[in-house]
């Protein structure tokens, strides 16, 4: 077994968006590429919402549109606001469609398959330990139980449970409470044909986004989602990992973050959506919370890149997450640079630092920038408790009134005094909020 | 040594759910794995070939997916896979399946050498008949076991430990023979970086159609296979009562159970009767 070769131009670990992007760029410019995936088939490991943006896509995978495994483009746009026995939900509609909805495990298989068409050699069920340096720190390849396999540059496309940084001592452990991590946990409902068009006024082919704030996550930061598929919907929800473990240990939850999946699934302003359905997945994942405060040190060292959720190039709005298409643009930057610091001479960090510019002065950097100050929202539990039953409290006073109807001023001030906050700070507060989103 | 080892691809059926309805398996969508008890197998010839030199042969009838079954035992560290696979193949039973496999076995000889011995697991998950490793030994006209936890080459026989429930038996085999491993006799050992990409820049892979095989289409597939399933059930679990008690010793466990039957009206309707006078 000696004649093995196990050297490579590039090693990518981790077969997600931002690693088979990378790993079919790289292997599109001539390089020999090894892209190493832990789970059993491109994609098994995959769990996400349900919507990606395609912009960026169209430059990373040249025919997506047509090619690869898209269930609906999203037309419609809802927005609810739970409360105790109130729901308000806005609603938007549009006919030039920007995203589309799709498995990700299906869609990552099919990045894979393109990677592979370009002579990338995809190994999957296998686990990398460490990354391998040498005396001088630089990273040579990686290790994998007793196998090393060596090549010029490592991509590092872990995702957001970055162990194999933590051991290289390039970033710090996680840690469950403090972290800006968050938790995804989600359901997958499959409903009789049509029902979907029906149930949600939709054309075949048309998909819907549909996101939840207010009581349905019980105080904890974070929100509910429903997404819709061929003939299933997602329904799920992203809350701040640290305040859930709290309200695990205070009770709040009965058993887990599950709980609360289980509770849009049988609010009654939801289920009749999916009546006569079957849950036929289950699923939870972490994801970066902001992706700023985990970005590491520096995206490229001696020998390595860094891609994806494992660079905290991801977008969390808190109620919505979108990852996919940074990823995989993050992927294609991490190529190009490549083959620049190919020509400049070699894969040093000084070279490799291309693509620390590449990624900041692309739309994710300016993205993640632009929204930098939602962090301090996912950290406010005010805004997704006493602020969402306000805000419903404004519309029972407008509508709810037997005799004689409030002005829009009065129905305001009654509702934020019964809410115990006082006026201006939460009039700056709102302001705040709607600057950043 | 030359060891084959046949695997099968069967419907992960821990996701396999079951329609009480219409009695029908409900397999949309789960994804096919390796026989786990198969996997024992495979490792128990690659400890024979690491002991004793030689290589493993993986082999599998299966649709053309099996491929990746046969990269994952490549993975393990097994020499080459052969897939055999042609629709007329399809709809088989244990002896159409055993028929094709018995001559693939024939052609390995043939083609490749000597075959010493021939290894399949206890059963598959899928349909627990144990019959293939019985019958493709028939086809052969070579000795069997089954239950096999051991094995070693001694002066060109094979000898053979096989564990029963209340006694290890030993055998010496003539070789060429067929195995049916122990399940859970041994852990398949995990998949390894070097193999896998060996599986992938290598492709130590053979296929195999009837078009090679030669067969008779009367002798494999639907045509070939007698069998008839007439009809699939389901039992639901029975929900029993749990209790936890530990005893101080013998005597105390006794009385417990004895005192817990007698509690239960049902149960000591029945102890009375079998004991009758006694009580
Ligand atoms: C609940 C939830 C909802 C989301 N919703 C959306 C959405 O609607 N739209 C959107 O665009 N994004 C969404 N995202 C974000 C999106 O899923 C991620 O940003 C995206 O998948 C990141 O891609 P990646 O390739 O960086 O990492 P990943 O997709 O996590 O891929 C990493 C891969 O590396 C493998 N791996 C890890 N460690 C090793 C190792 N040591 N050896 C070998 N392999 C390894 C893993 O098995 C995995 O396959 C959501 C995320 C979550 C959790």
């Amino acid at each position: 077994m000696g004649s093995i070769p196990t050297r490579f131009d590039v090693i990518v670990v981790g077969a997600g968006p931002a690693g088979a992007a990378a790993a079919y760029h790289a292997a599109k410019r001539g390089f020999k590429v090894l892209l190493v995936e832990r789970g059993r088939g491109a994609g098994s490991k995959e769990l996400y919402g349900g919507r990606i943006y395609v912009g960026p896509l169209r430059d990373v995978w040249p025919g997506i549109e047509k090619e690869a495994p898209i269930h609906r483009w999203v037309v419609e746009e809802r927005l609810s606001i739970i409360g105790d026995g109130e729901v308000a939900t806005l609603s938007y509609r549009y006919s030039n469609p920007v995203s589309f909805t799709a498995y990700l495990p299906d869609l990552t298989r099919w990045m894979v398959s393109k990677a592979e068409e370009e002579g990338v050699v995809f190994v999957d069920e296998v686990r990398v330990d460490s990354l391998v340096r040498d005396g001088e720190g630089r990273v040579i390849g990686i290790r994998s139980g007793p196998d090393v396999a060596y090549a010029s540059v490592v991509v590092d496309a872990e995702g957001a449970n970055r162990l194999l940084l933590e051991r290289a001592g390039i970033v710090d452990a996680l840690d469950a409470k403090r972290a800006p991590i968050a938790l995804g946990v989600k359901e997958v409902l499959k409903l009789p044909k049509g029902a979907i068009e029906d149930r949600l006024g939709l054309s075949d082919g048309e998909g819907l986004s549909w996101l939840i704030a207010g009581t349905v996550t019980k105080g904890i930061p974070g929100g509910g989602f429903i997404y819709t598929f061929k003939d299933t919907i997602a329904v799920g929800v992203v809350v701040h990992l640290g305040h859930s473990v709290n309200a695990v240990e205070a009770g709040v939850l009965k058993e887990s973050v599950k709980d609360l999946v289980e509770s849009i699934r049988l609010h009654p302003y939801f289920k009749r959506l999916w009546r006569d359905s079957d849950i036929v997945e289950y699923g939870a994942h972490l994801t970066v919370e902001c992706g700023l405060d985990y970005m590491p040190p520096h995206l490229a060292y001696d020998g390595l890149v860094i891609v994806g959720d494992a660079a905290g190039l991801l977008l969390n709005l808190g109620y919505t997450v979108r990852g996919v298409d940074l990823a995989s643009y993050s992927g294609m930057l991490a190529a190009e640079a490549i083959a620049k610091a190919h020509d400049l001479g070699g894969m040093n960090a000084e070279n490799l630092r291309v693509y620390e510019n590449m990624v900041k002065e692309s739309f994710i950097y300016k993205e993640l920038v632009r929204h930098r100050g939602i962090c301090w929202l996912t950290k406010e539990r005010r805004f997704f408790t006493s602020y969402a039953n306000i805000l419903l409290g404004i519309l029972s006073n407008l509508y709810v009134q037997e005799f004689k109807h409030p002005t829009v001023f009065e129905a305001v001030k009654a509702s934020i005094r019964s809410g115990g906050e006082a006026l201006l700070p939460l009039i700056g507060r709102i302001l705040k909020v709607v600057r950043e989103l | 040594m030359r060891v084959v080892v046949g695997i099968k691809w069967v419907p992960n059926t821990q996701a396999v759910r079951f329609d009480p309805r219409t009695g029908t398996l409900l397999r949309e969508g789960v994804p096919s794995i390796v026989n786990p008890h198969d996997l024992v197998a495979v490792e128990f010839a690659l400890e024979l070939r690491d002991k004793y030199g030689g290589e493993v042969i993986a082999i599998t009838m299966a649709p053309p997916s099996a491929l990746k079954g046969l990269e994952h035992v490549i993975g393990m560290g097994v020499d080459r896979g052969i897939l055999i696979t042609d629709r007329v193949f399809a709809g088989a039973d244990t002896l159409a399946t055993s028929y094709v496999i018995a001559h693939a076995i024939r052609k390995i000889e043939r083609e490749i050498g000597h075959v010493d011995l021939a290894v399949f697991g206890q059963e598959t998950i899928d349909s627990s008949t144990a019959h293939i490793g019985a019958q493709t030994a028939s086809w052969l006209g070579w000795p069997y076991l089954y239950y096999v936890t051991k094995a070693e080459p001694v002066d060109g026989k094979l000898i053979v430990e096989r564990t029963l429930e209340d006694r290890v038996e030993v055998y010496e085999l003539e070789l060429p023979a067929v195995v049916a491993v122990a399940m859970r006799s041994r852990k398949p050992r995990p998949v390894r970086l070097a193999n896998k990409i060996r599986a992938k820049l290598e492709k130590p892979l053979i296929i195999w159609s009837n078009k090679e095989l030669g067969l008779d289409p009367r002798c494999v597939g639907l045509r070939g296979s007698p069998t008839v399933v007439a009809k699939i059930t389901f039992t639901p679990e029975v929900p029993r009562k749990k209790k936890i008690y530990r005893p101080r010793s013998g005597d105390d466990a006794a009385h417990w159970i004895l005192k817990s039957l007698l509690a239960d009206e049902k149960a000591s309707k029945i102890l009375r009767r079998i004991l009758g006078g006694e009580m």
